[in-house]
């Protein structure tokens, strides 16, 4: 574990040529890293588990409402899906240089807690965003683009973004977390999605029909 | 004694050198730069020696598969993107009616998609085997053909009535059947209640020998055919009410082991 981090700091390193810039990235790792030896231990059934209050409360919210746009919402997320990105996280699967560290230095037998916690949270209430991109995006979310053949969302996305077991919940999600995340798997940054679905999708997107769509998700959820 | 130990020899690796063949046989996969997986290509009635419907590899399987329709309920949620809700497609033809379709019909055509045979680059990326697995298929299939075909396809203009019905009852429904509701121990697919834009298109196709999968018959059958007599035929099949041939429920039993069974049976014993 701690050659693990050793050598993700290496690597942020020498991704920033930015002397400041690493340093910034390796000591949040260090710090994440010593929060999490220094808070141990699960949770009783209800109370957050110590890590969420301690680690994962800080950006993504300790009730899963995140505290700023670039974060995504965990809360109400189905906890499959959220186990599935986490173990991605540690694999090399999906690459954040933030999350890495931070789930990588957690105990395997939190990992189950801190999904069941999020996934018990009341998930976030969409929220009012522009009104025509909002139509623009539900449209697309339920029809996609036949000329193109992106399928519309909703197929396995489910109603208003509620998600299912095999796909995961959008609604109420953060625009711009859906946005970027869509981008992602254009480009190829993302590619931890099932069976490419994900990438087939966005390959096809237009930068509009993504904005729109992530615009209408965010309005989305009670 | 030497030409012995040879035979030995030769024997022990045999299965070696078969197993090196299939491999070479084993076309690599081809992907985007994203990682998209791309449609391969197999030759199909544009080439020499093409067997229509030849009962092969994946095809064979999903057929030989036993469908529940428990099971294809969820997995469907991957078609439903494109085919909407229900699997009633949409009247502007860009996605078929498959609700109703004949099980064997809808097992010929997504695994002559996967297998390249029929030229289908947008749906590949979602009925890949990475998506769905052979057993997904017949669950799907059987599940689709327990479906209600509603009244409420697409229409065509209706000026060219009497003209499609000339040309339907004058081949087409030796095939299609009177009612549109087709064949399925024969792999031809129910046309009632299909969106007249979709039938338009794919009729098309198979003139032109676009449609690479297409039975010889029928392109030799609709070779003459013009473009309006093409949508004249497409209109009048489009309007034929599907209530009279939608496939009862109780039928889902009947989907399982021994119908898809006999289907592949009954291909095989007239393909002899």
């Amino acid at each position: 574990m701690k050659k693990m981090l050793q050598n993700y700091l290496v690597k942020t390193a020498e991704q920033f040529k930015g002397c400041s810039e690493a340093k910034r990235q390796s000591m949040f790792g260090v710090a994440l890293a010593a929060a999490l030896i220094a808070f141990p231990g699960g949770a009783s059934a209800g109370e957050a588990p110590q890590v969420v209050t301690a680690v994962c409360g800080g950006c993504h919210g300790a009730d899963g409402k995140a505290a700023a746009p670039m974060f995504p919402h965990l809360a109400g997320q189905y906890n499959v899906y959220l186990k599935k990105q986490i173990n991605d996280f540690i694999d090399g699967r999906r690459k954040n240089d933030m999350m890495t560290p931070v789930v990588t230095a957690m105990k395997p037998e939190d990992v189950g807690a801190v999904v069941d916690y999020f996934s018990a949270q009341k998930p976030v209430a969409g929220a009012a965003g522009d009104a025509k991109l909002v139509e623009t995006g539900m449209t697309f979310y339920q029809e996609g683009n036949s000329d193109t053949g992106v399928p519309g969302c909703v197929g396995c996305h489910m109603d208003e973004g509620a998600g299912n077991k095999q796909y995961p919940r959008l609604a109420g999600q953060s625009a711009m977390y859906i946005s970027t995340q869509l981008a992602n798997f254009k480009s190829g940054a993302r590619t931890n999605d099932n069976g490419s679905l994900m990438r087939s999708v966005a390959a096809k997107m237009t930068e509009q029909e993504m904005n729109a769509v992530a615009e209408y998700l965010a309005s989305v959820g009670k | 004694m030497n030409k012995f130990v040879l035979a030995i020899i030769a024997l022990l690796c045999w299965p070696l050198a078969a197993m090196a063949e299939d491999v070479a046989q084993a076309q690599p996969e081809k992907t985007t730069p994203t990682g998209v997986p791309v449609q391969p290509y197999e030759p199909g009635i544009e080439s020499s020696g093409y067997v229509w419907n030849e009962m092969k590899s994946e095809k064979l399987r999903a057929l030989r598969a036993l469908g529940d329709p428990l099971r294809g309920e969820i997995a469907i949620e991957i078609c439903q993107g494109c085919h909407k809700s229900g699997a009633q497609g949409r009247p502007d033809g860009s996605y078929p009616r498959l609700a109703g379709q004949h099980d064997t019909v809808l097992i010929k055509q997504i695994t002559d998609i996967r297998a390249g045979r029929r030229d289908n680059p947008k749906m590949y990326p979602f009925a890949n085997a990475h998506v769905i697995s052979i057993q997904d298929i017949a669950d799907i299939a059987v599940y689709l053909g327990t479906l209600p075909v509603t009244p409420d396809n697409g229409k065509g203009p209706g000026a060219g009535l009497a003209l499609g019905q000339k040309l339907y009852e004058s081949g087409c429904n030796k095939c299609h059947g009177d009612k549109g509701e087709g064949n399925g121990d024969k792999f031809y697919p129910r046309l009632s209640g299909q969106h007249y834009k979709y039938l338009v298109r794919e009729i098309t196709y198979i003139r032109d020998g676009q449609r690479r999968n297409a039975n010889p018959k029928m392109v030799e059958q609709i070779k003459p055919y013009s473009n309006a007599d093409i949508e004249a035929v497409a209109d009048y099949v489009s309007r034929i009410p599907p209530s009279a041939t939608v496939k009862a429920a109780t039928k889902v039993s009947e989907n399982k082991p021994a119908a898809a069974g006999k289907s592949v049976a009954a291909h095989v014993a007239t393909a002899k």
